[in-house]
């Protein structure tokens, strides 16, 4: 019983995931785009829980839905007057197919590379706890933890300038 | 099929539809959402990774959050450029900076 729900949600959140992405890439209007995005994360946040790392699904809804999503809808909003019409174009049927046969080749070319040469693997998944977490954070990977709070850094220093320099320009 | 290779396949469902959106939008902001898509893609495979097999399931976790950490720097930074595109050259098209001029 308890193996047959968790199958059933696993399916439930793959079509959640898999269904938002589409979406997102499909939709002629970004807002709605952005919302197929959000479906996404949450879905990767859901197959996160059943993975057994509920840390990792609260930052993702935390990081992803929280910030990322409000800074590409800023995006959107700031470039608002012509995003729409990009889209709303007719479709080169040409590019679309290139597209689809890009993707799809990559990802199977690795999906097939995955089963075949698939690691031993353990089923069952023990959860890890945040204050794991921290230590392996503050202990052995100090110098990481250091450096992307810098590159957080230089990134919104150089966006604030980029946009900033322009601005005065004008 | 085992639950790790279940969750690679979803990994790359998205990965697949990343590099599609990727490639077939016309503006700069569909493209940065398809790139979102692809790095949780990456998360998703390797906290997947990290929960099913015998390695130490707390270094992968500690690898997806660097991987948010970075997709927000990332995603900061193309919000500035989008914006700065869109004030130099009137649209946030991909099509449009391309155009040089000697």
């Amino acid at each position: 019983m308890k193996e047959l729900v968790v199958q059933a949600s696993f399916a439930l959140y793959a079509v959640i995931t898999l269904g938002g992405a589409v979406w997102a890439v499909t939709a002629k209007s970004l807002v709605r785009a952005l919302l197929g995005l959000t479906i996404s994360l949450m879905g990767v946040a859901a197959l996160y829980v059943l993975i057994a790392a509920p840390f990792v699904a609260l930052m993702q809804i935390l990081i992803y839905v929280g910030a990322v999503v409000v800074l590409i809808f800023f995006a959107i909003m700031l470039t608002r007057a012509q995003s729409e019409d990009e889209e709303a174009g007719p479709r080169d049927i040409r590019k679309l197919m290139w597209s689809g046969a890009t993707g799809l080749g990559t990802a199977g070319l690795l999906a097939a590379a995955c089963l075949r040469h698939g690691p031993a693997i353990s089923e069952t998944a023990g959860e890890i706890s945040p204050a794991e977490l921290g230590q392996v954070f503050l202990g052995p990977y100090v110098l990481g933890f250091e450096v992307i709070s810098v590159v957080l850094f230089a990134a919104m220093a150089g966006a604030v300038l980029l946009a900033f320099e322009r601005r005065k320009e004008r | 099929m085992s639950a790790l290779a279940l969750y690679q396949m979803v990994a790359f469902g998205l990965l697949a539809v990343g590099l599609f959106g990727l490639f077939s939008r016309a503006s700069l902001v569909g493209m940065l959402i398809s790139v979102e898509l692809m790095l949780n893609g990456a998360g998703l495979a390797v906290v997947a990774a990290g929960q099913l097999t015998p390695m130490p399931g707390e270094l992968s976790q500690a690898t997806a959050l660097f991987i948010m950490g970075l997709a927000a720097a990332e995603s900061t930074l193309v919000l500035a450029i989008v914006y700065v595109v869109r004030k130099r050259f009137g649209s946030a098209s991909s099509v449009t900076p391309s155009e040089l001029k000697g």
